[in-house]
């Protein structure tokens, strides 16, 4: 088997926080996200990480950081929004440019799944597609996602929407899949049909009567794609914490809910609450509350609820 | 660099044209004779002198600013009003120098003869100035920040009187569904603003959405060193012009919008 991670997306909603870094690689509890899901993939299972040509470098940077050597950055040849050949258009080329003939564990990079990928591939029968699903509560926020419908078996899916205006159940899928082998060309034949439509792909197995297993987890999950989803999922893992990365430092500040600082970041005389800030970042006398603050910014003086600011902004208060 | 050399070339004909204006004033008060009662030689000197100090004043009501539109009656009135201070000025610089005072009329003459002059001239050249800006490649490349009603209005308004600032790209938080909007292309959403401000040199950013990311705007153009510019729709406010203004709040300057306009909340609050 072999593990295909889907990092092509621009991430304009993230912006600017994703100006010159892809969301796989925005940090989380004091490491990139992507490197969340790698740890969680079987040792000797060789992953291939997909995306485009702006944030290539920064992809191949982290690899370096990694040393990990069975890691292969696959570059999409798009440099805009515009331009991409989208998510299953990737994992086709792939397929059919490097003849893959192995299972394929699917997984989407800005992604966090809390469950053991282990107890998840225990579970996949060969030939069977399998999908992993989560209970998301609310099928007003399941109207976001890709819903499934549970057989009376509990084991099989009965039906598959994707982004449903009505759905018919709370269980979404979470961008971790096992595709067999022997649908991979009725993955490609898809492909070129609908190249961004991942969840589209599953309704197509339905409709060709193909079986398609589910994996229900009630570990934490969190579809990183916007502000609010990812300071949620920073509250949710950090918790109550104040989590300092590499020489980061925090001296005579208050702290509360979830804080962590990136490397080579100073915070003094201040007060924070749920703020992640990223490395190289001074903070001096300021109050800041769900604030997510990029590497190398400067502030002093200023009070900030609820922002994302851009890469080495300067703010201070003389 | 266009642009400082057409300032210089306006200051420098301004200074003329408040010298010239005072000339015209001896002339038709005295005749077209070099009086012996009323020695030109001295008249020219007290305007040479006066002159700078007049156009000193100018500078001062911001006369001269990229984007202040010379027809408008606001400039019009600041114009008046550095006539009358170089008026006042020459009036006292010839008794200091000469103790002597002269017609009351050559100053009233002299005083309608620099305002119209000056008005006029600003006029005339500021047309030529925004010309002259816009030529391709155009001297304050702008980018607009949002694909709202205010700033499709905006954009018109600026093409069609031909503002300095010329709109040469549009970027939108969403994607906006036009190519164009009044002739300018949307270039994508923010994720392409590092790219837009290096590719096409922006000196000037309008700010028409996306309030959530005025700070990151605002960060972006400190770095290229271009003018951030806030519409204030973007806050909310949309009362007519004498409603809101900028003013000073213990020393900070402050937005500020205010009830129903009259002329007590105009001048008094």
């Amino acid at each position: 088997m072999q593990a295909f991670i889907l990092a092509g997306g621009f991430a304009t909603r993230l912006w600017p926080l994703t100006e010159r870094r892809a969301k796989p690689l925005l940090p989380l509890a004091g490491k990139p996200l992507l490197a969340h899901l790698i740890e969680k993939i079987p040792a000797g299972m060789p992953i291939t990480i997909s995306t485009n040509r702006v944030f290539a470098e920064s992809f191949l940077a982290w690899q370096k950081e990694t040393g990990r050597d069975d890691i292969t950055i696959l570059i999409e040849q798009t440099t805009h929004d515009d331009e991409k050949i989208g998510a299953l258009g990737a994992v086709s080329q792939w397929i059919e440019r490097k003849t893959i003939e192995e299972d394929v564990f699917l997984l989407t990079g800005d992604n966090y799944c809390g469950f053991s990928f282990d107890s998840f591939l225990e579970q996949y029968a060969p030939g069977t597609p399998l999908l992993a699903v989560h209970d998301i509560g609310e099928k007003e926020r399941a109207k976001a996602f890709g819903t499934i419908l549970p057989a009376p078996d509990g084991r099989t899916v009965a039906a598959f929407e994707e982004k449903p205006p009505l759905p018919k159940s709370t269980l979404v899928s979470t961008g971790c899949s096992v595709l067999p082998s022997s649908l991979l060309s009725t993955l490609c034949l898809f492909a070129h049909k609908r190249p961004d439509n991942i969840g589209g792909l599953f309704e197509e197995f339905l409709r060709r009567s193909i079986t398609i297993e589910f994996f229900a987890f009630s570990e934490p999950w969190f579809d990183i794609g916007s502000f609010e989803a990812y300071l949620e999922a920073h509250r949710s893992i950090v918790g109550e914490n104040l989590l300092l990365t590499g020489n980061a430092v925090c001296t005579s500040s208050k702290t509360e809910g979830a804080v962590a600082l990136g490397r080579d970041t100073v915070v003094r005389a201040s007060t924070l609450k749920d703020v992640i800030i990223f490395q190289g970042c001074l903070v001096e006398d300021c109050v800041l509350e769900d604030c997510i603050i990029d590497a190398n910014c400067v502030l002093k003086g200023i009070d900030l609820t609820g922002k994302m600011l851009r890469e080495g902004t300067v703010l201070t208060r003389k | 660099m266009r642009y400082k050399v057409l300032l210089g070339i306006w200051l420098l004909t301004d200074l003329a044209l408040f010298v010239g204006t005072y000339v015209l004033a001896y002339f038709v008060r005295v005749g077209w004779i070099f009086s012996s009662d009323f020695p030109f030689g001295s008249f020219l000197k007290v305007a040479m002198i006066v002159a700078p100090v007049w156009l000193t004043v100018l500078v001062l009501t911001r006369t001269f600013s990229l984007t202040r539109t010379q027809h408008s009656f606001r400039n019009g009135a600041y114009i008046l009003y550095a006539s009358l201070i170089g008026v006042a000025f020459f009036s006292l610089t010839y008794y200091f120098l000469f103790e002597m005072f002269f017609s009351r009329l050559l100053l009233v003459e002299a005083f309608f003869f620099n305002a119209a002059g000056t008005w006029i001239w600003h006029i005339v050249y500021d047309e030529v100035k925004r010309l002259l800006l816009r030529r391709s490649p155009p001297a304050f490349p702008t980018l607009i920040v949002g694909c709202t009603r205010e700033a499709r209005a905006l954009i018109h308004d600026m093409n069609a009187h031909r503002n300095p600032l010329k709109p040469v790209a549009v970027l939108d938080g969403h994607r906006a569904d036009e190519p164009l909007i009044e002739g300018v292309p949307v270039q994508g959403k923010l994720n392409k603003l590092e790219e837009v401000l290096e590719r096409e040199h922006i000196t000037h950013l309008i700010q028409a959405s996306e309030l959530e990311q005025s700070i990151n705007l605002i960060s972006a153009c400190r770095l290229h060193g271009a003018t951030y510019i806030l519409l204030p729709s973007v806050l909310g406010v949309v009362e007519e012009e004498g409603t809101k203004r900028v003013t000073h709040l213990e020393g900070r300057p402050v937005t500020a919008v205010s009830g129903a306009g009259d002329l007590w909340t105009l001048f008094f609050q």
